[in-house]
């Protein structure tokens, strides 16, 4: 039934613009006497808010490299001196430096066939948010505004979408699932907290709304009635007692230190304060992984943060029953490539990439494809963007082959081709 | 009225005096330009005007709809100030322009604005986010602030349409430069994606829906896109890298087909070439007149291991090869659907629109000055048409066709004998841009009131205004003319979610970040975010910008009138542009009464004007 419900209400929303749907819907509901948008909408978000599920992007921005992460290559002339490590998983062995996360190997599976064409940064991370090469004539959505827009209840007081760090948006499916941007993570962000106390401020709100029957009257009534909605979700949001879920002061200091005192690890756990308190999708952002240079060094120091964040969110969320309904994926746009540049770096290699999941269903504990003995080429089980994606989207119990309209009127399906992976599922 | 004039003369800096003189300055310029206007005859703006309203008026009224009144002087400054120099009225302009008794001052006061260098920088800002919002390649940003200013200056000079356009389609160069190599530049140079952007923003046909199939809607082919895209293949966009500055130069890439990749990744004949002084090394100065010379440093950052500053044989050898082997290609190729790795069927150029096509292996100047002159040619319907439709959508909030930058022969426009008469005239006169503006700016359709429509009211258009959202720039405008803040003011939203890659440094590059939109967007879809809401609401800028106390505009305001309704009017006048009605005034008096504390109210009401929906709309 859920299923069945979804997808009828999905496809009505998404089948036209926001305003031919309200003449359509006005016209329809006031001569059939039938559900509003909003009771729709309602009946939808009880029904899929009972799966509160989530999807949190660990993302790597730059490209990591895979031999010195989850597909070491120990011994070989591409491998250099990178060694690899035991994990939980018997048999499974992962890049020095993971060590946190070798300990949670139980719970992760590890993909070592990722496999892609674009080699260049900007497209390529347009391409594994969104699931479409970059276009000029429409601005595809991110799949993580695309899985708001099926799962959040319309009531949320908080953001749908957060991103620790400016990410891709929500294209053409607006304002309501754009990405609402953290700068600091662990902090109030600017602008939440009312400028003036909390009475002065409803009264302002008050005003606000007496003084906009004006405008209303004077012709803007369509434009009031979108800034009302706005402004009562916007304000809705200072005044949410959930608006704490920004702030990690209170989580005990012993869990915050196994976070590690880093942007990434303040910016995990506010990912898991989140997810608790039900925005369906939060990434967390690391830079700096395009190691043309010193690749050695600098992955080591990345991973130094990134290590014991992603081994703790992983624990807490499992601590907390919430990883079953929470996907934990880390990723970023490409891999590298298997030589070693003169200046000990690797450079770009869309080829053969891996990534990490975690939760959501997922089997724990094994590794999809393989690549090369030389690291030059997928052995089996190649998976592609598509492939991953259909994956996520099964995770979280999205079908990935509802369509959106682009604003040319064109069906556009949240995930177009691929197949899932199904290995990833027990 | 009276009440108002009253008022005025008490304020002491506008007296009648004043006003007089300089509304008879106004009226004394301003003969001229009507007695130029009628030589042109059947094709003169006031003409065209006319003609546009007698067709309107004669359809809707036959259609049943009736026509919204003219709109007051007060909303007709507002909203002509806005629409072309960006900015909204001060009180002062308010005042003289509602006491000004010409009959023909709207005329005069578009005239003027059309002449003022706001108008140029208003217009350059709104094609910088044309293009820009659209840009596949991320580093576009880069030539942002180099294309608003060669921009300016086109419109300043009243630069031709089609001119422009043949600038922005054919330009080659330094991007931090020369501005109009934006276009190109927003998308690296890449075939495709020029011929989607430069069909869509001139000539407002969505060819790129036939990339992989033939147009779903429309009577364009597959082969009409490829053959379009077939004009641009010889353009690459090289890195600039010198000591204390970065930058790209759009470069025409003029050899044989394939022909660069044996020479460019031979490394004995590198060696053979430039190794003048036979030491095994190649260097800086041996490369220095050559065309190695520009990528010498990056060839030494990715190759030189023992750093001496010179390659030698096996470190040449050692170079990775290039990411992208098909950027080799001179020609353009059309993919293979049913084998996407291959290279695909060679296209030569021809322009869809006229099938005048062109020989292969033209160069690259030759094949974009030829497509510059066929797409603009007087000839091809859609290169004024998309343009008309375009800037009638921007000022009246509603193009003929929606989306705007969607039309075509398989399109239906409503009124499209109005927008054949609009872009006849504008063809006529050469496609002249101010022309066009002063056209439609002198409309009864532009100069009627807003009236409510709500949003299962699908009667026709322009037989009322349409309330617009201000765009990005013409809002930071108008919020620093009401707090009083100079432009450059380094202050604004923390960081916006608008994108990545996009770390805008001054006050209005950051308050782009937060409040930009691309202005190709229907109006229906334009309807704000949370972090916007935010930022008006919360933000220290707005909040300190509105205390009653000291130097502020409040401040000033609320130390000068003592009188609770002269305070108000001046409030209104200062953030709306307008009079407070008889109900806000109520409103107003009613929330004085119950805060008790006359500046804290006023610092509300201030708040409240400032987050209204009036506030960030057009009207």
């Amino acid at each position: 039934m859920s299923d069945f419900h979804h997808q009828n209400v999905g496809v009505r929303r998404q089948g036209f613009s926001r305003r031919s749907f309200l003449h359509t819907v006005s016209a329809a509901a006031v001569a059939a006497g039938t559900l509003s948008f909003r009771d729709l909408m309602s009946l939808q978000a009880a029904e899929l808010k009972k799966q509160g599920r989530s999807l949190i992007v660990l993302w790597m921005q730059g490209a990591p490299s895979q031999f010195e992460t989850f597909d070491p290559k120990p011994g070989t002339e591409n491998g250099g001196p990178t060694k690899a490590i035991e994990t939980a998983t018997a048999g499974i062995r992962i890049a020095n430096g993971w060590e946190q996360t070798a300990k949670v190997m139980n719970d992760i599976a590890l993909v070592r066939s990722m496999t892609n064409r674009e080699g260049n940064h900007q497209r390529a991370t347009y391409q594994m948010h969104t699931g479409y090469v970059p276009s000029g004539s429409v601005k595809h959505p991110s799949l993580g505004s695309n899985i708001a827009k099926q799962l959040t209840d319309p009531d949320y007081e908080l953001p749908s979408v957060v991103s620790v760090g400016p990410t891709v948006g929500s294209g053409f499916l607006g304002v309501d699932y754009d990405p609402f941007v953290v700068g600091n993570p662990g902090q109030l962000p600017a602008n939440v907290a009312s400028a003036v106390p909390q009475k002065r401020y409803g009264r302002r709100l008050g005003l606000l709304g007496r003084l906009e029957d004006e405008f209303a009257s004077r012709g803007g009534k369509v434009v009031v009635d979108n800034h009302r909605r706005l402004y009562g979700k916007a304000s809705n949001m200072v005044r949410s007692e959930k608006v704490k879920a920004f702030d990690i002061s209170e989580e005990p200091q012993e869990l915050r230190t196994r976070y590690g005192d880093s942007n990434f690890g303040r910016g995990c756990l506010l990912a898991r304060r989140l997810v608790e308190a039900g925005t369906t999708y939060v990434e967390v952002r690391m830079g700096n992984w395009d190691t043309h240079q010193d690749n050695f060094e600098r992955v080591s120091t990345l991973a130094g943060q990134v290590d014991p964040a992603m081994a703790t969110l992983i624990s807490d969320l499992k601590e907390r029953g919430q990883l079953e309904r929470t996907l934990v994926v880390w990723m970023g746009e490409f891999g590298r490539t298997p030589r070693i540049n003169p200046r000990t770096g690797r450079d770009h290699y869309p080829r053969v990439f891996n990534l990490a999941m975690a939760g959501g269903g997922v089997k724990g504990g094994q590794v999809i494809g393989a690549s090369t003995d030389n690291g030059t080429a997928i052995k089996d089980n190649p998976v592609t963007v598509p492939d991953l994606f259909c994956s996520i989207c099964k995770s979280l119990k999205v079908d990935p082959r509802i369509e959106n309209i682009s604003p040319l009127g064109r069906p556009m399906k949240i995930v177009d081709g691929g197949k899932v992976v199904d290995t990833l599922f027990g | 009225m009276f009440r108002f004039i009253n008022r005025r003369f008490a304020l002491g800096w506008a007296g009648a005096g004043l006003a007089v003189a300089i509304i008879a300055g106004l009226s004394a310029g301003a003969t001229e330009t009507g007695e130029t206007a009628a030589e042109v005859k059947s094709t003169a703006a006031t003409d065209v005007a006319a003609e546009i309203d007698r067709l309107l008026s004669g359809q809707l009224e036959k259609s049943g709809t009736s026509l919204a009144d003219s709109t007051s002087d007060e909303d007709f400054l507002r909203r002509a100030t806005l629409d072309l120099a960006g900015t909204l009225p001060s009180p002062a302009e308010i005042t003289l322009f509602s006491l000004n008794p010409d009959s023909n001052k709207r005329a005069k006061l578009v005239d003027q604005l059309l002449s003022e260098g706001d108008f140029a920088q208003n217009w350059s800002r709104y094609w910088r986010d044309v293009i820009f919002s659209r840009a596949t390649d991320m580093r576009a940003r880069l030539a942002q602030p180099a294309f608003e200013q060669w921009m300016t200056r086109q419109l300043q000079q009243n630069r031709k349409w089609d001119e422009i356009v043949t600038e922005l389609i054919t330009a080659t160069g330094d991007v931090r430069e020369v501005g109009q190599t934006a276009l190109v530049f927003s998308h690296g140079g890449m075939a495709s994606e020029l011929a989607s952007e430069t069909s869509r923003i001139f000539m407002g046909i969505q060819i790129q829906c036939a990339n992989c199939h033939d147009h779903p809607s429309d009577i364009w082919v597959r082969d009409d896109f490829h053959q379009l895209a077939a004009y641009f293949p010889r353009i690459r966009a090289r890195r600039i890298q010198e000591e204390n500055r970065r930058s790209f130069e759009i470069v025409s890439f003029n050899v044989p087909d394939g022909g660069r990749r044996r020479q460019a990744f031979n490394p004995t004949f590198l060696m053979r070439r430039f190794d003048k002084d036979r030491d095994g090394k190649v260097t800086k100065d041996e490369v220095k007149d050559s065309p190695l010379a520009r990528a010498f440093d990056n060839l030494l950052r990715r190759g030189d291991s023992n750093n001496d500053k010179a390659l030698t044989l096996a470190e040449l050898r050692k170079l990775p090869p290039p990411n992208n082997a098909q950027r080799q290609s001179s020609e353009y190729y059309m993919p293979d659907l049913a084998d996407p790795s291959s290279r695909g069927k060679r296209i030569d150029p021809v322009f869809f629109v006229s099938k005048t096509g062109s020989k292969s292996g033209l160069r690259d100047q030759d094949r974009r000055a030829e497509l510059a002159e066929v797409l603009t040619a007087k000839d091809n319907p859609w290169f004024a048409k998309a343009l008309v439709n375009r800037i009638w959508g921007e000022l009246l909030g509603e193009g003929f066709y929606m989306p705007i930058d969607d039309i075509g022969p398989e399109r239906e426009a409503s009124f499209p004998e109005v927008l054949n008469l609009l872009s006849n005239g504008f063809t006529a006169n050469d496609y002249d841009l101010q022309w066009l503006f002063r056209t439609i700016v002198n409309t009864q359709a532009y100069q009627r009131q807003i009236r409510a429509r709500d949003a299962s009211d699908i009667s026709l258009p322009f037989a009322s205004a349409a309330p617009t959202r201000l765009r990005s720039d013409q809002l930071y405008s108008a919020l620093t003319g009401v707090l009083g803040l100079t432009d450059t003011a380094n202050r604004g939203p923390q960081r916006g979610g608008a994108g990545m890659y996009r770390r805008p440094q001054s006050g209005r590059g950051q308050f782009a970040a937060l409040f930009g939109f691309d202005p190709s967007t229907p109006q229906a879809d334009i309807t704000g975010s949370v972090p916007q809401a935010l930022f008006l609401m919360n933000s220290p800028l707005i909040n300190n910008g509105v205390r009653g106390q000291g130097n502020t505009r409040l401040g000033r305001i609320l130390e000068k009138f003592n009188d609770n309704d002269d305070a108000l009017s001046e409030l209104y006048l200062l953030v709306l542009s307008r009079e407070p009605s008889t109900r806000e005034t109520k409103i107003a008096k009613e929330y004085l009464d119950e805060v008790g504390n006359r500046r804290e109210a006023f610092e509300d009401l201030m708040w409240s004007l400032l987050n209204s929906s009036e506030f960030l709309s057009k009207r």
